[in-house]
């Protein structure tokens, strides 16, 4: 199956209810270290063989759902639901334009801290839909170097980017 | 090495898993590894879920066109080891430098990883055993607190991510010193308590433990699961509402103040129940509270917090009710309480036995 595709599929099913649950408007604070706790509990109770077998979806579907149940809680707690949620929804209207704007200047400052050739192979994954093979291929690498520029770069990016700034990949628009 | 390296080194391990799952070339070994790694410490899934984030971030991201790219340079050689923040291009004569980076970092690791041997193995469990008549109040290295009841044996076992204390036997009160990024477990027979932030007791009996939460909120999960969930199925089921307090689907109960459940032996627990904790853990304060028991518990009881001895020798006696809050540590008053309200004779011999009679049973 199509790696890439897998990857991202799943990565949709753990997004937007966490997402959801991360937007700032009247939702009960709560960041990706408090999500990451309660999945990794879930994670030790499973059965090691079973994760095995399919270590990408049991992690996404684990913390989406962790963001399901939390989200419903909180809104078991609060008392005017709809009105959060309305807020919610206008906020991610309003704003989205600006905060968008706001989003991709700060992607677009992160991938210019990577050098040339790891920008090149980003693009070419996300822009083309080439495969980490394809991609080698295509540059005349060899795949375990290919995947270290990978590597390098996510991390590269994660130490750049700054989560405030991608608040519109955090909630509004699915 | 502190909590920011730990975090630096989860998130570049999150970065090449990351990558190898995207390469879908991964062999059944590391996929093993992979979970293993996961399964090590909630900052490793933090991390992941962080760097899946930026993923997320890239594939929204539309301004492809405005990004330029280039060929391989020197500073995408992957021989070497890049300490700065940006990339830089290599001169030949900077190469022994380097060397002696690689070799200074290396040099660097090994001690890292002698200390942390180390530590852990010192760390390893710290055993805490009362006795009859010994209560003990002890503050953990996090500032955890944990009131400590006689004939109780707990075991202590923190290592930077995890703060784990095993119930072997007897009870305890947790006040739980904050930190969501190393959470406090309580094990009990299987039975796992996990804190959100908290006091709650522990009572360990022959036939199930007894879980009440004072403050805050705990989930308590009973030993069963740990066998029972293994179907891929369960995550989904765990995706409906549930209201704190009732058990969820699966058998996982939360808690919050002034609540109290029962987990049998057999792994099951009973309906969450609401009680006044101060009342239910009034034995953490030294006080124990009777409410229709019988003269024999509540001796049993007494008996528990003091060298002194009592012996009810007479059955009738022994079940005859009794209602009251006592100081644990005085079982004089107990017994000068217990002569107010029913004819009792008290025989003692010397300071540590003492005998409870009718009082009109013949003397000897």
């Amino acid at each position: 199956m199509d790696a890439k595709r897998r990857i991202s599929d799943w990565f949709r099913q753990w997004r937007s209810p966490l997402r959801r649950f991360l937007g700032k408007t009247g939702v009960p604070r709560a960041d990706i270290d408090d999500v990451a706790q309660e999945v990794f509990l879930r994670l030790m109770r499973y059965d090691r063989t079973e994760l095995i077998e399919n270590p990408q979806a049991y992690v996404f579907k684990v913390a989406a759902n962790v963001a399901v149940e939390w989200s419903l809680r909180a809104c078991h707690k609060r008392p005017h639901r709809d009105q959060w949620l309305a807020e919610l929804t206008a906020a991610g209207q309003a704003d989205s334009a600006v905060l968008l704007e706001q989003s991709y200047a700060e992607i677009k400052r992160a991938l210019n801290t990577l050098t040339p050739y790891q920008r090149e192979i980003l693009k070419l994954f996300y822009t083309e839909n080439l495969q980490y093979a394809e991609i080698a291929e295509r540059l005349g690498e060899s795949l375990r170097s290919v995947r270290r520029q990978f590597e390098k770069s996510y991390d590269r990016l994660r130490q750049e980017l700054d989560p405030e700034l991608l608040g519109v990949f955090t909630h509004g628009r699915e | 090495m502190d909590a920011s390296d730990r975090r630096r080194q989860a998130s570049a391990a999150a970065s090449r898993w990351f990558a190898l799952l995207q390469s879908n070339q991964m062999r059944r070994e590391e996929r093993e590894q992979y979970i293993d790694w996961l399964r090590e410490s909630p900052l490793h899934v933090g991390e992941m879920l962080r760097i899946v984030h930026v993923h997320g971030a890239l594939e929204q991201f539309n301004l492809w066109s405005d990004i330029t790219t280039g060929p391989k340079s020197a500073a995408d050689d992957d021989s070497i080891i890049r300490l700065e923040r940006s990339p830089v291009t290599v001169a030949p004569l900077e190469r022994p430098t380097r060397y002696g980076v690689r070799l200074a970092a290396c040099v660097a690791a090994t001690l890292v990883l002698a200390v942390a041997f180390l530590s852990l193995f010192l760390t390893r469990g710290q055993v805490i055993d009362t006795e009859r008549g010994e209560r003990r109040e002890v503050v953990l290295a996090d500032g955890s607190v944990l009131q400590i009841d006689p004939e109780t044996r707990v075991r202590v076992q923190y290592s930077a991510e995890l703060r784990r204390v095993f119930l072997e036997r007897g009870r305890v009160v947790f006040h739980v010193a904050k930190n969501p990024l190393r959470p406090f477990l309580v094990r009990s027979n299987d039975t796992l308590v996990r804190v959100i932030g908290t006091a709650f007791g522990v009572e360990r009996r022959l036939h199930n433990i007894v879980v009440t939460v004072t403050e805050g909120k705990v989930a308590v999960i009973p030993a069963t699961l740990a066998t029972a969930e293994s179907s891929t199925d369960v995550p989904a089921r765990r995706s409906q509402a549930q209201t704190p307090s009732s058990p969820s689907s699966n058998g996982e109960v939360f808690l919050s103040a002034n609540q109290q459940v029962i987990v049998q032996a057999s792994g099951s627990a009973e309906a969450v129940h609401a009680v006044d904790s101060h009342q239910a853990l009034a034995w953490a304060e030294g006080r124990l509270i009777f409410h229709n028991d019988t003269i024999e518990r509540a001796v049993a009881q007494f008996n528990r917090y003091n060298r002194v001895r009592i012996t009810v020798a007479d059955p009738t006696l022994a079940a005859h009710p009794i209602n009251g809050v006592f100081n644990a540590s005085q079982p004089n008053s107990f017994i000068a309480f217990l002569q107010s309200v029913a004819p009792i004779r008290v025989i003692r011999d010397g300071d540590q036995s003492i005998t409870l009679l009718p009082a009109d049973t013949p003397s000897q």
